[in-house]
């Protein structure tokens, strides 16, 4: 679900700006620490925002009106959903930040036969987990309106997301994969030495940033909806890796990935 | 055109020379391919470089380039300026010299010109080198293997000296002041001749050589193979981004942090891209990768040649390498060999 009732115009234009809430489920609070690495622009990016709750730095009730809902995290927890489709419904517009609220990401990777864990690793489910449900990325229940992805996101990726939600953008997210940006960037690829490498079919955008420090794709940008999963078995079996490491693979960011859950089982 | 011969030992003299003036890039050796890339000696350059994994177009059309700034407040222009570095390209196969002159006719012999374009382009000397070809190579098929102009010194290898050709009064005059270029002797030629017979003897006789490719292109048009080519498309687009001839981009806004200020940017943009032929109102006139890997080959092999008499194709084998799905232009060469085997077979 990815369809926006923003239709390319941003929230502002109300004579104040536009309120955000940053709220979290399932993560690290990583992603959220991460837009403070912005440094020295966050003055800049909170000049354009009324910011009047930030789960990270905020004990008080998140209040009962805003314009954005940022939001990291995957959703675990029946709480959780409940929580996101109230979000959903007051806030105008929804940027979804990091692989765990967009992929599903390190939480998904349980999501498999989830209902088996839980008493795998505790004798009695305590009662803090809440009442657990299947992981799932944000997208899976409601409509998200912008997302950034990776983990962890970059924070100017960040800025560009949330202006996008203030001033308005008709812009297309990217259906490219990693590969092309390699191409770009001139590295050497990995299957060239038979090293598997997800970029195939991950969403372009991070500029292949592992790559570039020698380090296979993982997956953390999630699948680019244009990804040829059966064709990339292919190329895998072609350049003499093994099409299940590349499944498996997939399993670390891409559990919760119909396109990943249907075509592997 | 002005013949002049070299000795092997005074190129670094040359590439010094160029240095004095110039940024110089060329060929070298990163991770396991070859790249062009600034240099700062001339011993930092490899010469007998196989085909590097992407092209020269960088130069001209960058991957990402700022067309113009503006003020997000007041929606007005704001003052921006190209720079420009004065640049030799030294150590360009002839394959990437036909490629740019590809380039040229989009860009600056057109109608339009591109002004981005025209300035990267006038600031740019270029010296060829000759090369061996490697197994992914085809150039020969289209008649790339050798470049007539587009360049400013063309080296050829005859041994221990090289035959430059020479075509600009710049390049001239650092050739001449940094070397000591004399007439070719018939040995010079002879050797040329012989140069020349083994790079023609050295292409990969696996490739086949298809006459008539452009009007089997339309022939072939609805055949099941761009089914099964198209279907394996990774929609990557790997295969535009290291084409020395690709030159479609996109154009697209950014804010600065504050939201103040904005640039205009065009990024590289692929038609085997989902998104490619995507129009106001959300029609797409190619959502099918049979649909788009089809239309690339078609400008490539078919529609360019109708536009300005040549393929856009040059045969240099980048795609041949980059496209994990081995999608590429030898595989529709391939394909309308055995097209033709079963028409014999069947006639």
């Amino acid at each position: 679900m990815t369809t926006t009732e923003l239709s390319g115009i941003g929230v502002r234009g109300q004579g104040r700006p536009a309120r955000v809430v940053v709220a979290s489920f399932a993560s690290c609070f990583g992603c959220q620490l991460q837009i403070t690495n912005i440094e020295q622009h966050l003055m800049d990016v909170l000049g354009q925002i009324d910011l009047v709750y930030w789960q990270l730095t905020d004990s008080t009730p998140m209040p009962e009106e805003f314009d954005i809902a940022v939001i990291e995290g995957a959703v675990t927890t029946e709480q959780a959903e409940s929580q996101l489709k109230e979000l959903r419904s007051k806030a105008k517009a929804i940027i979804a930040i990091g692989s765990c609220a967009v992929t599903g990401g390190v939480p998904g990777m349980v999501s498999r036969d989830f209902y088996e864990r839980p008493s795998q690793v505790y004798p009695k489910v305590p009662h803090a987990c809440g009442k657990m449900i299947t992981p799932r990325p944000v997208s899976a229940i409601v409509n998200v309106d912008f997302e950034t992805r990776c983990c962890p996101i970059d924070p100017y990726d960040f800025v560009v997301m949330l202006q996008r939600a203030i001033y308005g953008s008709n812009k297309l997210a990217t259906t490219r994969t990693l590969c092309s940006d390699c191409k770009r960037n001139e590295t050497s690829c990995f299957f060239e030495d038979g090293t598997l490498c997800l970029g195939l079919v991950t969403s372009a955008g991070c500029g292949a940033r592992c790559v570039n420090l020698g380090r296979p794709c993982l997956g953390c940008a999630g699948l680019s909806p244009s990804a040829n999963l059966d064709s990339a078995r292919q190329c895998c079996e072609r350049y003499g890796v093994d099409a299940r490491a590349f499944d498996e693979r997939l399993q670390l960011f891409n559990q919760t990935n119909p396109a990943v859950e249907d075509s592997d089982r | 055109m002005l013949y002049r011969v070299i000795d092997a030992a005074e190129l670094p003299l040359l590439v010094s020379a160029f240095m004095q003036q110039y940024e110089v890039v060329a060929p070298v050796k990163r991770g396991r391919s070859y790249v062009f890339d600034a240099i700062e000696h001339p011993e930092d350059m490899v010469l007998d470089y196989p085909t590097t994994s992407a092209s020269l177009k960088k130069y001209f059309l960058p991957p990402k380039e700022t067309l113009m700034r503006f003020n997000a407040q007041t929606n007005r222009v704001a003052e921006h300026t190209l720079e420009v570095p004065p640049r030799v390209i030294f150590g360009a196969h002839a394959c990437d010299i036909n490629a740019i002159n590809r380039l040229d006719q989009v860009f600056r012999d057109g109608t339009y010109n591109d002004p981005y374009y025209c300035a990267r382009r006038d600031a740019t000397l270029i010296v060829g080198i000759s090369c061996t070809p490697a197994d992914s190579c085809f150039c020969h098929l289209w008649d790339a293997d050798e470049a007539r102009f587009g360049y400013d010194l063309f080296l050829q290898d005859i041994g221990d000296r090289f035959l430059v050709s020479i075509s600009s009064v710049e390049a001239a005059n650092i050739l001449e002041s940094a070397c000591n270029p004399r007439e070719a002797t018939d040995q010079d030629r002879i050797d040329f001749r012989h140069a020349t017979r083994r790079r023609q003897a050295s292409f990969n006789p696996g490739i086949p050589d298809i006459q008539d490719v452009a009007m089997l292109m339309d022939a072939f048009h609805k055949d099941d193979f761009w089914e099964e080519l198209g279907s394996r498309c990774l929609s990557c687009s790997a295969c535009a981004a290291v084409c020395p001839t690709c030159f479609c981009f996109d154009l697209q806004d950014r804010l600065s942090p504050d939201g103040k200020q904005g640039e205009r940017y065009r990024v590289w943009d692929a038609c085997t891209s989902p998104q490619f032929a995507q129009v106001a109102g959300g029609h797409n006139f190619r959502p099918e990768g049979r649909e788009r890997v089809r239309h690339r080959m078609y400008h490539k092999l078919n529609g360019f040649l109708a536009n300005h008499d040549r393929m856009l194709c040059v045969g240099c084998g980048r795609c041949v390498k980059a496209c994990k799905a081995d999608i590429n232009p030898v595989k529709v060469l391939e394909f309308f060999k055995q097209k033709g085997a079963d028409d014999a077979s069947a006639a």
